[in-house]
Parts: C-alpha cells; structure tokens; sequence
C-alpha cells in the first residue's frame, strides 16, 4: 500500500531555558489515500507537534515529511505556505475563527489568502457560493452572517471545519477537534468528519486522547515516549 | 486580499487604535493652521516689504550721491533692456523730524528723509497706494499745498477777509506782507508723513490720535554737503500720510519733493544747476528674474564708476528679515513635527498590544497558508490606514480652520471678552492666510511616514511570530 502522507524517522526537541526536551525521538507514521488515522497518546506525548510537522506548520530536527512519494519538509518557505493554503486543512481544538469577520468570511478565508484583490473580485461570487454550500453542509446555513462571538462552541468548530475543506485539501489534520466540546457535540462534529472522509475521499490525521472517538477511525496509531506504538482497533 | 479585509475590519473594530492617532489628527491640523497662519503672514510682510521697496535699487555709498544719474539711468536701460520698466531718482538721507502743536511740547522723531518725485515714485513701486489724508481717503501721489490748506491757517483767513476790499497801495502792502506771513505759516513744499510719526497709538480700541495734522508746519533737519559735518534744516507743510502696514516704514519715512531736499542738503551743482541723489529705484518687469537683472547692473555699474555703487535687490535689503521669519517657521516646524512623533509612540504601544491579542489569529492565518510577509503587511497597511485617517481628518480639519479662521477669532473674542487678533497691531483688519499645497502634502505624508515607521516594530514582530507558538499560545 503507498501512503499518501508519511513521515519517516521525524525528531523534534524544545528548548525549555537551557534544558532540551525531545518531544518527538524518531517517528514513523503513514495514512493511505482516503484513510482516516487516529492518533492516541498521553497529553504531551508529542501528538500534536507530529500534526504540526506533518502539517508543515514547524521544521523536524531530523526525518522527513513526504507527500505522494515527494519529500516536503524542506521545500522553501512560499512553497509551504502554498502546501498548507491548498493541501492541507487544519481543524484544532480550541475553534478559533477571526473575530473580525463574519462566519462566511472566515470560511472564505484560505482563499481570501490565496486570491489577490483582483483575482479575487473575479471569483468572489463563486468562493462565496461555496462557503455558503460548506455552512449548509456542516449545518450552519443560519448562521452565516453571524459574527463569532453569537455562535456556540459547537458552531465555531463547525464552521472552522468548513474553513478547513474550502480549500479542497487532500489531507485533514484535525488535532483534538472535540477536545473542548461536551460529548453529543463532540459526536456531531465526529460524525460530520467521517461523513466528510467518505464523501471526499479525504485522508485524515485525527489526534484524540478519546478511546471512544478513536475507535471509530480506521485505524489507531499511539504515541509513547516519542515513538509510535501501531495497532489494529477492536472492532466493537 | 485577506490582508486589506482585515485591515479595513479592525480600523472600523478597533476604536482604541483610533484613540491612538488623535494626536497625529491634532498635529497634522496645528501644523496646517500655524504653516498657512504664518505663510499668510509672512506673504503679507513680503508684500508689504516690496511694495514699499523698488524691486532693484542702486544706491551710492555716499550720502552726498551722484548727479550722473541720468548716465546711471541710460546704462541700467541699456544692460536691462525690456525687463527695466520704471526708474526713480531717489535722495535719501536720514535725519530729524520736529512736529510743534500750539500748547504741547515739540516732538523730535529720528526718521528717513526721502526726496522723491512722487509720480516716478509711484511707478517703481506701491506708495500711491499707501497715501491718505487724515479722513483716510486715498489721496493722489503729490506734495502741492492746496490752496484751502493755505486760506486755513491764520494769515490765509486774514488774506480771505481782505479779498473783497478795494484796491488800495496800502492794503497791497498788507497783502504781500500777510502772503509771506502765511508762507512762514504754510510753508510751500509739502511733506508726507509716516502714518505712526503723525499719530498716536492709544490702543485698547481706541482710535488713533494725530499730533501732525494736514496743513501744519513740521520742521526736518538732515545733514548738510559740507567740508565738516554740519546740519540744515527746512519747513514743510504735511500734505498726507503714507501708511503701508509696515511699522519700520511708517513710523520713519517721511517724504518731500526732490529738488527742495537737494537744494536744502546743498546739493545743486552750480555749474549746471543739476541735483544729486543717492539712489536710483528700478522696477522690473513681472517674472524678470531679480538677481541675474542685479548682478548685470552691478557690472554695469563697476564700469561705470569702480566700488562707488551699490546694487542691491528687495529681498536682499530685507535678507535679515525675512530669513528671521523663515527660520521662526522652521523651528515651529520642528516643535510641532515632534508632537506627530509622539502620537507615532503612541501607535507603537496600541499596536503592540493588538499583535499580542491577535496572536491566535495569526497563528490560524499562517496555518491557513499566509506569509510571514502577509501578515506583516497587514500590520503595516493598518498602520498605513490609521496614519491615512488620522492626517485625513487632521487635514480636512486644519484646512477648515484655516478658512474660517477670522470666524473663529470673532467668537474666541467675544468668549474671551477681549481681542484675541488686535488689528491695529499689525494694520491688518483680517488674519492673512496662505495655504501652501506643497507644505500641506509635505505634512501629510510626514505624518504617514510617522504612523508607518511606528508600525514596522510590532508588524515585524508579528510576522516572525512561529505558527506553533502562536497556536499554543493561551
């Protein structure tokens, strides 16, 4: 099976004062083509800085990042920026939307990043139809012109979720996105996402310290000791 | 395009920000008002300054002068060709002035005695325009005694009453006798006087008393051409006042007719009967470049007669004053452009703070694909934009007081219950204004350099701040 995103032999350490802390010693993690992986691991197991590696967010110490066969780690930084604006999509735990803009916008925003003010203009009308058709989708058709602060957490993140598709990823990175949700919302939102994976064809890292959500992935990897830990689910 | 969304997003946001560039709003205004208030005045005094003054003067070194100006005339006329287009002999001298008043202790002024012909006088520069009588009513530019001025005084209205009598030798006798009494009365040369020489300022909106009338005898002494210093003196009878604005000018000129200054200075020239003067005033044609015109006359004139003649344009007989206003504006400049400077750490601090408050925003922005230089431009056009509406609105509000300045100067008063503009200070019944398009754009931007430069700081900062500390950022 080749993987559609792979890190190979991945090291990352903080400095904390003088003190270095390996956070990452050496991981191996792989998600094929549509797959959606759960990551499992005690808090501060180094769960999300793995998401943020793999999401080009930070720089490995050591290993590499590869997508479809092509090693990404070390592209330039406006390559990167292009990689997280078109191939990934993040969705994190505490849902933050800009606080400025409306939910629409907010969805909009990858591509408002990536448009200029004249491509932009151009296209406005159908980046709009598509945020729009993504708020339906994630059940927040009523709430588009809303601004952040009138919505509730459950609302926030869906909408977050929203701002994480429209830009038509191939890979979802989702670190704890119903970390901070009560239990139903947080089904909700798990619900929508393995929807979204199947519909979509989407490939998904999806960090979680819950047994429970984790199950419903296709596969459970875990992070101990900065290393992973492989195995297959017991299917309930 | 996220870029000027959110920048248009937290200036409509953010009202501390905008609390940020009051200051810079206060300084762009006060920089604008004090500028076209100064501007205003300083083109008045300008004004008022050449007005008075010939655009080209050549002056001898000597006081006694030169009597081949007319040579001196036909050579300006020959280097200057079409940008010469008046001339005026001009004697001038300083000296004293005595005005007695039936009762009253005689007043000595010190003043400059200037010998004109008032109609080439007025062709080289603005004196008709500056000639009243004692109604203030423009008189016209001469020095002839009128005849109601001589039937006034005491001898005159002796003369009138003897008009109808029959002729008879002895009232002839009378007649010529009280006709040389009126003369001593009423001299025949008139003089105009410097409006401040002629009047008292009592000030607190009182108005100005004369103590030289028309029609009175004043008596000027100057110095005489003799082996050894020595003075003269002659009477005249004031004609008119000269009132220019201009304290310097109308608290010392006093101006009579050329040939009776020459001949009292003793300055005709036996053999030919011709006068000296001391200067030749010259007029220029409108937009003739001064200084190139100076410079050819003054070669000109080295040939003519070698380190005798001076040649001089306006702006370099007034040098001293008008660079003393130059540099009280530049410095105010200065003062005043520190203000916008303050308002600039003003904007530093508030944005500071704001890019520590949208860290989580910029950490979801990088993560959503945007540059390290994106977010910094949105720091810096919202820097950019506040700076643009604080100078705006400073702009549009400094420009309105300016306009309506002389509005606000009367309602200040009556508030105030005194004048805040005292007109009879400076002569001038409005307060003079220029606004200057190049000094208004050089403050404007000023002020957006300003508000830009202090934006860089925080805009670099949050542009380098690492994705994954901001996420984590609590």
């Amino acid at each position: 099976m080749t993987s559609h995103i792979a890190a190979s032999g991945l090291r990352k350490s903080y400095r904390k004062g003088k003190i270095e802390v390996p956070v990452l010693d050496g991981v191996d993690v792989a998600a094929a083509r549509g797959e959606l992986v759960a990551v499992v691991g005690a808090s501060g197991s180094g769960k999300s800085t793995m998401l943020h590696l793999l999401g080009l967010l930070d720089k490995p110490d050591a290993g590499e990042v590869v997508l479809d066969g092509r090693r990404i780690d070390d592209r330039p930084d406006r390559e990167r920026d292009r990689l997280r604006n078109r191939t990934f999509g993040f969705i994190f735990q505490f849902y933050h939307l800009l606080p400025e803009l409306s939910a629409v916008e907010n969805v909009m925003m990858p591509h408002l990043i990536r448009e200029g003010v004249f491509s932009y203009m151009r296209k406005r009308a159908a980046i709009r139809r598509d945020a729009e058709e993504l708020l339906e989708r994630v059940g927040l058709g009523h709430r588009k012109e809303h601004q952040p602060s009138e919505m509730s957490g459950g609302e926030i993140q869906r909408a977050a979720i929203a701002r994480a598709l429209i830009g038509r990823p191939e890979v979802l990175l989702a670190d704890e996105p119903t970390g901070n949700l009560d239990a139903a919302t947080g089904q909700g939102i798990l619900d929508l996402l393995r929807d979204l994976n199947r519909e979509r064809g989407l490939t998904m890292m999806l960090v979680t310290h819950d047994q429970q959500i984790a199950h419903q992935a296709d596969r459970v990897v875990r992070l101990a000791e900065g290393r992973i830990e492989e195995w297959v689910p017991a299917l309930v | 395009m996220y870029k000027y969304l959110l920048c248009w997003r937290y200036l409509r946001t953010r009202y501390i920000a905008l609390a940020s560039i009051v200051s810079v709003t206060l300084g762009v205004a006060t920089m604008i008002v004090v500028n076209s208030v100064m501007a205003g005045f300083a083109e008045k005094m300008r004004d008022r300054l050449h007005g008075v003054l010939a655009d080209v003067i050549v002056e001898s070194r000597s006081f006694e002068g030169f009597w081949n100006y007319e040579e001196v005339m036909a050579r300006v006329k020959e280097v200057g060709g079409d940008d010469i287009v008046a001339m005026a002999p001009t004697m001038e001298t300083p000296g004293m002035l005595r005005i007695s008043r039936g009762g009253r202790p005689a007043e000595t002024r010190l003043v400059q005695i200037i010998g004109v012909h008032p109609e080439d006088r007025a062709k080289v520069g603005d004196f008709a325009e500056h000639l009243f009588d004692q109604e203030g009513n423009p008189i016209p530019p001469s020095f002839e005694v009128s005849e109601e001025v001589k039937a006034r005084s005491p001898a005159g209205r002796e003369l009138k009453a003897l008009e109808d009598e029959p002729p008879d030798p002895f009232l002839e006798s009378t007649r010529e006798w009280l006709e040389k009494k009126r003369e001593e009365q009423v001299p025949i040369h008139g003089a105009i006087l410097g409006y401040a020489l002629s009047t008292v300022h009592l000030g607190h909106g009182r108005e100005d008393v004369y103590i030289a009338d028309i029609g009175q005898k004043i008596a000027l002494a100057f110095p005489m051409q003799a082996k050894i210093p020595q003075t003269g003196a002659d009477d005249y009878t004031v004609v008119g006042y000269f009132k220019s604005g201009m304290s310097e000018y109308d608290s010392t000129h006093v101006y009579v007719p050329l040939e009776q200054l020459q001949r009292a200075r003793n300055l005709i020239r036996p053999s030919d009967g011709k006068g000296s003067v001391n200067q030749v005033q010259i007029k220029l044609r409108e937009g003739a470049d001064l200084d190139a015109v100076a410079d050819k006359i003054q070669l000109a004139m080295e040939q003519l007669s070698p380190m005798f003649f001076m040649v001089s344009t306006w702006e370099q007989k007034q040098g001293p004053l008008l660079a003393a206003v130059a540099i009280e504006q530049s410095i105010l400049n200065i003062l005043l452009f520190f203000i916008i400077a303050v308002a600039g750490f003003g904007i530093l601090a508030i944005f500071s703070m704001i890019v520590v408050e949208k860290t989580r925003d910029i950490g979801i922005m990088k993560a959503l694909g945007a540059s390290t230089a994106g977010v910094r431009n949105i720091f810096l056009g919202y820097g950019l934009l506040l700076g643009a509406v604080g100078s705006g609105v400073g702009m549009v509000g400094g420009l309105l007081f300016v306009r309506y300045i002389n509005e606000i100067e009367k309602g200040l008063s009556v508030v105030l219950k005194r004048k805040v503009f005292d007109d009879s200070i400076y002569y001038f019944d409005r307060i003079p204004t220029l606004v200057e398009t190049h000094t208004v754009i050089a403050i404007v931007a000023g002020a957006l350099l300003i508000a830009v430069g202090a934006s860089v700081w925080p805009a670099r900062r949050a542009a380098r701040m690492h994705p994954v500390q901001a996420l984590r950022f609590e």
